[in-house]
């Protein structure tokens, strides 16, 4: 199976500052005061690889570097050291509620997010009545994201992600928010993106979807790869060592 | 060192002449809509600012004080200076805070963070061109011939657009870093406005005071455009870059800094860009 994702040596810090200077008033008042930072090692020498139309799962607890590693496949973030390899056409599903203009209707934005990821003028008319129909909105489709729902925003951005045309999905916590008859609908995408040997990178903090849809799980903890193999495995170390502690 | 790869294919979605312009088109239209959506009086409002500058500064330079008398025809003198102000300050005012208030979707959507800034120029630029219109009707009441010269309006407002983009670009970046930026840019630009020659003659500066003054490519831009739409009708004060730098090198000092700015803009995004999603 040819990798879809090759991930070597990956590292990434964030430096946090103690006391955030971001007048330049401060470095007046307090020339010899230097900015201390904590460094937050997001990841640390993270490595593994996805095969082309493998189901992989990634667990960990909060803050254990999952949406940072999402982040760096999507080429959102730079990693410090290391090495990311995407082969295929990559559609991201990463954190929700961001990136909307809430004070434009799901019209405009949806033209906005699909021109950006490299939908053309007709590939968008296309699919922008799919994106429609997926996400239920028609009758909402000229109101503002403001009035949406966190139901509905997630409807629209999860629908957005899969109608543009994709090899590789990366989806963070798309089950999170959406109601019983929105999760069957992802449901129902999944199968058929098994089906069609697409590639999907899955955060969940929902255990029992692993075992249902992941060919293979990765545990991230404080940033390290924990653990990565079949779900049931990973999920019950998951259980046992993370989660009770 | 770190390495980060995708094929060709990804690549050529979001790259490209075409990528560019598609996004810029379609954002900047939508910003033109929405920013006159919810207003009553909608794009009116934009061509309603420019004028009451024009409606005040006309008012008193022109019959309170008398500078009309040094020029030939000061009522087009100052409504082309205010329209290419009004121009420059709103593209820079909307672009500097772009990436800081607009840039969430950075956070979720690998693409490069110039198309932000870039598309939120558009919006002003659509505005000046229907300002320009107003413009065209005020030529045209003033009964002042249209001559084949005025073409060369094109190039001089390319090089004003891009001056606004390099300075945009320049400040969205630094933006993010440090926020005083909106302070300095709004002193900058109130400074600006008496500093550059919009309502009075260049020409009744001493020369040292304009040698100064047109390292600003502002002002090149503007008073260009002033020598060819109103021709030798601005009398004595008519005066270009090319009269203040004698020599053919000097006329370039203004275009070179546009150059030196845009590059160093671009030098600039390029460097911090890939950490606005982070900064941000």
């Amino acid at each position: 199976m040819a990798a879809a994702i090759e991930v070597v040596g990956v590292s990434k810090t964030f430096r946090i500052p103690h006391e955030q200077r971001i007048y330049v008033k401060e470095y007046f008042l307090h020339p010899l005061r230097r900015t201390t930072y904590e460094p937050n090692e997001a990841l640390k020498d993270v490595t593994f690889s996805v095969g082309s139309g493998e189901f992989l799962g990634v667990v960990g607890p909060n803050g254990s570097g999952k949406s940072t590693l999402l982040r760096i496949l999507a080429g959102i973030y730079v990693p410090d050291s290391g090495r990311v390899r995407v082969n295929g056409l990559l559609s991201p599903f990463i954190e929700l509620g961001v990136g909307f203009n809430p004070q434009l209707n799901a019209r405009d934005n949806i033209r906005i997010n699909g021109t950006l990821a490299g939908l053309s003028k007709r590939e968008l008319e296309e699919k922008f009545d799919q994106i429609v129909a997926f996400a239920e909105l028609e009758r909402f489709v000229d109101q503002k994201l403001k009035n949406y729902s966190s139901g509905m925003l997630v409807r629209l951005a999860y629908s957005i992600a899969i109608q543009i045309p994709f090899d590789i999905l990366l989806l963070d916590e798309v089950l999170a928010v959406g109601d019983e008859s929105f999760q069957e609908k992802c449901f129902a995408t999944f199968d058929r993106f098994k089906e069609e040997a697409k590639t999907i990178v899955f955060v969940s903090h929902q255990l029992d979807m692993m075992s249902r849809f992941c060919d293979r799980v990765l545990l991230l903890q404080n940033g390290h790869v924990g653990a990565i193999g079949s779900p049931d495995d990973v999920v019950d170390v998951y259980r046992e060592h993370v989660l009770v502690g | 060192m770190s390495d980060i790869s995708y094929p060709l294919v990804r690549r050529g979605a979001t790259s490209g002449v075409a990528y560019y312009l598609r996004v810029l088109r379609v954002i900047g239209a939508i910003d033109f809509k929405a920013r006159y959506a919810d207003a009553a009086l909608g794009y009116v409002w934009s061509l309603a600012k420019p004028l009451a500058y024009f409606g005040v500064l006309w008012l008193v330079f022109a019959h309170l004080l008398r500078t009309a008398n040094q020029t030939g025809n000061f009522a087009l003198f100052l409504l082309i200076g205010i329209l290419l102000y009004t121009f420059f300050v709103d593209a820079v005012t909307v672009m500097l805070p772009s990436i800081v208030h607009g840039g969430a979707i950075l956070r979720r959507l690998a693409f490069p963070p110039i198309l932000i800034p870039l598309s939120a120029s558009v919006s002003v630029f659509f505005t000046f061109c229907a300002n320009v219109s107003a413009l065209v009707i005020f030529v045209a009441v003033q009964k002042v011939a249209p001559r084949a010269e005025w073409l060369l309006v094109v190039p001089l407002l390319a090089e004003l657009y891009v001056f606004c983009l390099s300075v945009g670009l320049l400040l969205a970046a630094l933006y993010v870093r440090f926020r005083d930026i909106g302070q300095v840019w709004e002193l900058a630009s109130q400074l600006l406005f008496f500093a550059s020659a919009i309502f009075y003659p260049v020409g009744i500066l001493p020369n040292w005071a304009q040698r100064v003054a047109f390292l600003n490519p502002f002002v090149q831009v503007m008073q260009d455009i002033r020598h060819i739409v109103l021709g030798g009708a601005s009398g004595p004060n008519d005066v270009t870059a090319a009269k203040v730098y004698a020599d053919a090198g000097g006329r370039l000092i203004p275009i070179a800094i546009v150059a030196v700015v845009f590059l160093g803009a671009l030098a600039l995004f390029r460097r911090e860009g890939r950490y606005f999603p982070e900064r941000i």
